[in-house]
């Protein structure tokens, strides 16, 4: 049995359902990451934010890109982020106030600003072309991140190391002058 | 009170871009579904920022809105024709996740750094310089 281009009986296509149930998931879940009370949650609901968002860069065209989403931000970063909740995660836990006393102007300021990028978007032609997105290919990618943009890439590559080198430093407990490390 | 006006508005805001989003010319064909996903996932990410005390939810807040930018960059190199030809929008895209991945490194470790000396992760108890 074939599966036509559009959802049956309703004439939708396939790939605008997909596209507003992953953009759906990943304004919901990103909505979620920052008003939930418990944190550990609001890290678990910005991993599936991260996992919408890589189906959307594939919808984009940009399978590369997404399984780099996935890797970087739901295995690195993530993981990442929910070690340090745990680490600073006090005894009382998330009985006190969520939200700082700004809240509302900044509820304010977001709708502001949302309105604002809307107006932008919808009264400018940006020249796309309205063709439906191809995929990106992997070996044009690879090519031009070796030759015409290898000098950002080995940027990236020591910003990376003074990172590591940065988070180690900073995160390490300090010796007591003359003695052992007291904590280990 | 606050949680539920600002859960009012959030929400408000997420159906009006959705259903923007239905009504954009193309659906998924269209650079302006995601330029509009885009800006709601960076609103949202800045609220986030402006409003969560805990230091860790302002930084899972940065998060949000580098990828809400990193969608704008991945949509325009594919939909504007220059820039699909060469790829471009998938290496810029691809930086970019490095160098966040390098700012998340660094913030966590400040804020696990700060923690220890405070023993809060709450940002509006960090008040050492105004005493």
């Amino acid at each position: 049995m074939e599966i036509g281009p559009t959802i049956p009986f309703t004439g939708i296509p396939w790939d605008d359902a997909l596209f507003v149930l992953l953009a759906g998931t990943m304004l919901f879940a990103g909505i979620l990451v920052v008003t939930m009370r418990d944190i550990i949650r609001c890290g678990l609901a910005m991993m599936l934010c991260f996992g919408a968002l890589a189906g959307i860069y594939v919808m984009a065209g940009a399978p590369l890109v997404a399984a780099t989403q996935v890797l970087v931000y739901i295995g690195a970063i993530s993981v990442l982020v929910l070690f340090a909740i745990m680490l600073t995660q006090s005894k009382v836990g998330p009985t006190r106030l969520v939200f700082q006393t700004q809240a509302v102007p900044a509820a304010a300021a977001s709708v502001i600003l949302t309105v604002i990028v809307l107006l932008a978007i919808a009264s400018t032609d940006w020249g796309g072309s309205p063709a439906p997105p191809k995929a990106t290919d992997t070996a044009a990618v690879a090519e031009s991140l070796f030759t015409d943009r290898v000098l950002p890439f080995e940027v990236v590559g020591v910003l990376l190391l003074a990172a590591v080198i940065g988070g180690v430093f900073l995160a390490k407990r300090e010796r007591t002058p003359g003695g052992e490390d007291p904590g280990a | 009170m606050i949680r539920v006006f600002v859960g009012t508005a959030l929400t408000g805001a997420f159906v009006v871009g959705l259903g923007l989003i239905g009504l954009a010319a193309g659906g998924s064909r269209s650079l302006n579904a995601y330029l509009v996903l885009s800006g709601l996932l960076f609103a949202i990410g800045m609220f986030g920022f402006l409003a969560r005390r805990n230091a860790i939810s302002m930084l899972m807040s940065i998060e949000l809105m580098l990828n809400a930018v990193n969608l704008t960059i991945v949509a325009f190199g594919t939909f504007v024709p220059k820039l699909a030809a060469s790829a471009q929008g998938s290496v810029i895209a691809l930086i970019v996740i490095g160098v966040a991945a390098a700012e998340a490194t660094v913030g966590l470790a400040i804020v696990i750094a700060i923690y220890r000396n405070r023993k809060t992760p709450l940002v509006d108890e960090y008040d050492a310089m105004s005493q």
